[in-house]
């Protein structure tokens, strides 16, 4: 997937941008401050139809306007092109979408058709922070690589929501629930099982694409890994159906816990994905350095796996990765980026980009104050 | 903006309290109310009470109806030996625009959403029941939303009334996800409904 060019109106900082891409590397130069990271979002709006770090729409309306519009053009593998527009009344809070005039049937139908990877500073927390980084991660992979899977997340969290308020309005009469429990336990069983036993694919999918990507910007010989440690008990059987019987025996066992936590205490929502460095916990055991090689190992594997599944190279966004990682690891990361596909890149300064790519190998762009001019 | 009018402002923010109507709508539809004859906004207004004042729910299936019985439960026609079960009065006109669904229906007036602190007992559940004991009835259909809440409230239903003995059946999620039932094409209607599974 490649997108031809872009248009930021009103968004953040950017009264009215707009430029040409280059099909490979687009590199966008500028000091702290002046609306760099704000074109990537953007980018990520005509993506995945949201921020990639932002949680409202809301802050990325310029201040003091009424509404912001991102626009660009995607060519597919397959030349077909995708004239998008994602804007959104600050009024209204309403956020509309439309791929060749036609409004989607919704906005998480459109997760997954242009396929989109993004290394930016926040993700540090996906080695460093809570399982709840570690699933956020596994899961916008997978929804990108399968409709059904974002379905099954949505529900599940609204099962989840439902069952937890019968949960907590019941706390202090135990035993009185269980009829009006049943329906919602059920579906969080269904739902819940196809969730687990497709991140357990995933996983199993995943890791040998991320034992190669590391090995590629790893100086050293080292062995990565990954596990889904889940809170449902498997034995071994991963299937959906194994994984629905055993789902409902784990719900089962910790119900007297759960009446007196006023919460659902097993399921995805619970689960973390392992990472390990030769069979050592990244969290508590590894290096800064090793940190960052298995993040940037992270999102090349993510390349390769939705590069396969969606049939279309995703975009790669790469928002201030050279002041993030140490010039060796930067320059692996970035050689790495220019063969995988369309990529942009954030940057305060253009030397690194000269040495690696050479002056003409890539295209400029300087950024000052929300306006974007090209280098020639 | 400033309105000089405390009527429009009024009219307005009524608008305002309809689904699906924003601020912006709401002053326009307001401010369009005004350009319109006097007549048509008599009409309008009579509308509106009538509404209020003539319809009722059947106290059969819980439709809305201006006769008790509604035309349905009342028509010789229906075959009364099936039963769909519906969250909405909306649902039954979705259904019986389809032309191809002949018995009743029983109007729920819902689906269970702890959230909204709708439990079963705030549906019309037992209705349901005592119409089953006094009404010979051969199949029920499940015919709910195809969201979170319409799957909960199947799944309970399906729960209460397997030992009753009466063949259950829901309608096929051939509908796409998300969507209600109301808004579904009539063709993927009659499908669903044709491809119903046994419970
Ligand atoms: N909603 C907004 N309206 C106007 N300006 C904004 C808005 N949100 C952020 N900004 C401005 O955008 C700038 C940050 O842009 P950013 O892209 O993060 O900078 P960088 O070039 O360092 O990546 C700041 O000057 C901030 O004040
Ligand atoms: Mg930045
Ligand atoms: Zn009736």
């Amino acid at each position: 997937m490649r997108l031809r060019n872009v248009r930021l109106v009103h968004f953040r900082n950017h009264a009215e941008t707009a430029f040409t891409c280059s099909p490979d590397v687009n590199v966008f130069v500028g000091k702290n401050g002046e609306g760099k990271t704000n074109i990537l979002e953007g980018i990520s709006y005509l993506c995945l139809t949201k921020s990639f770090f932002a949680a409202s729409d809301a802050t990325a309306l310029q201040l003091g306007t009424e509404a912001f519009t991102a626009q660009g053009s995607f060519e597919a593998a397959d030349g077909l092109t995708f004239d998008t527009v994602v804007s959104y009344q600050g009024a209204e809070r309403r956020k509309v979408m439309t791929v060749n005039g036609q409004a989607p049937e919704s906005m998480a139908a459109m997760v997954g058709q242009f396929p989109v990877v993004i290394l930016s500073p926040e993700n540090s927390n996906i080695t460093f922070g809570g399982p709840g980084d570690r699933r956020r991660f596994v899961d916008l992979v997978i929804s990108q690589a399968s409709r059904g899977y974002l379905e099954d997340l949505l529900e599940y969290r609204r099962v989840l929501r439902q069952r937890n308020r019968i949960l907590a309005d019941n706390r202090e009469r135990p035993g009185s629930v269980t009829a009006a429990l049943e329906p919602w336990t059920e579906s969080l069983v269904n739902c819940g099982a196809r969730i687990v036993a497709r991140r357990i694919r995933f996983v199993q999918e995943f890791e040998p694409e991320v034992r190669t990507a590391f090995g590629r910007v790893a100086a050293v010989n080292e062995a990565p890994a990954l596990e889904y440690r889940g809170t449902v008990e498997l034995n071994g059987d991963a299937s959906p159906d194994a994984v629905r019987s055993a789902f409902a025996r784990s719900v089962e066992r910790v119900a007297p816990q759960e009446q007196r936590a006023g919460l659902t205490l097993v399921g995805p929502h619970r689960d973390e994905l392992g990472m390990t460095i030769n069979d050592l916990e990244l969290r508590g055991y590894a290096s800064q350095g090793q940190h960052k090689t298995f993040l940037v190992a992270l999102k090349l594997a993510e390349v390769a796996f939705l590069r396969e599944r969606c049939r279309e190279a995703p975009i790669l966004l790469l928002d201030d990765v050279v002041s993030e990682l140490d010039p060796e690891r930067a320059t692996r990361l970035l050689t790495e980026a220019s063969s995988l596909g369309q990529t942009f890149i954030t940057a305060t300064e253009a030397t690194m980009f000269d040495r690696t790519y050479g002056a003409t190998g890539y295209r400029r762009f300087s950024v000052r104050a929300g306006q974007v001019t090209a280098d020639e | 903006m400033l309105y000089t009018s405390e009527s429009i402002e009024q009219l307005a923010a009524a608008f305002g309290q309809l689904p699906g109507i924003g601020r912006k709508t709401a002053h326009r539809l307001a401010l369009h109310i005004l350009k319109l004859p006097r007549e048509d906004v008599d009409v309008l207004a009579r509308a509106l009470v009538d509404v209020k004042e003539k319809v009722r729910y059947c106290s059969v299936c819980a439709n809305i109806t201006e006769n008790d019985p509604c035309a349905i439960c009342a028509s010789p026609k229906r075959d009364r030996s099936v039963i769909c079960v519906v969250e909405e009065p909306n649902d039954v006109m979705a259904i019986e625009k389809t032309n191809e669904y002949r018995g009743l229906y029983h109007v729920l007036g819902g689906a269970l959403s702890p959230l909204d602190g709708i439990g079963p007992e705030d549906l019309r559940i037992t209705e349901l029941l005592r119409r089953l004991e006094t009404q010979p009835t051969d199949e029920i259909i499940l015919a709910l939303n195809p969201n979170v809440e319409g799957e909960a409230t199947t799944l309970y239903l399906t729960r209460l009334l397997k030992p009753v003995g009466i063949r259950l059946t829901r309608i096929a999620r051939g509908l796409p996800v998300g969507s209600d039932l109301e808004f579904a094409d009539e063709a993927t209607l009659s499908r669903a409904i044709e491809g119903r599974i046994a419970l």
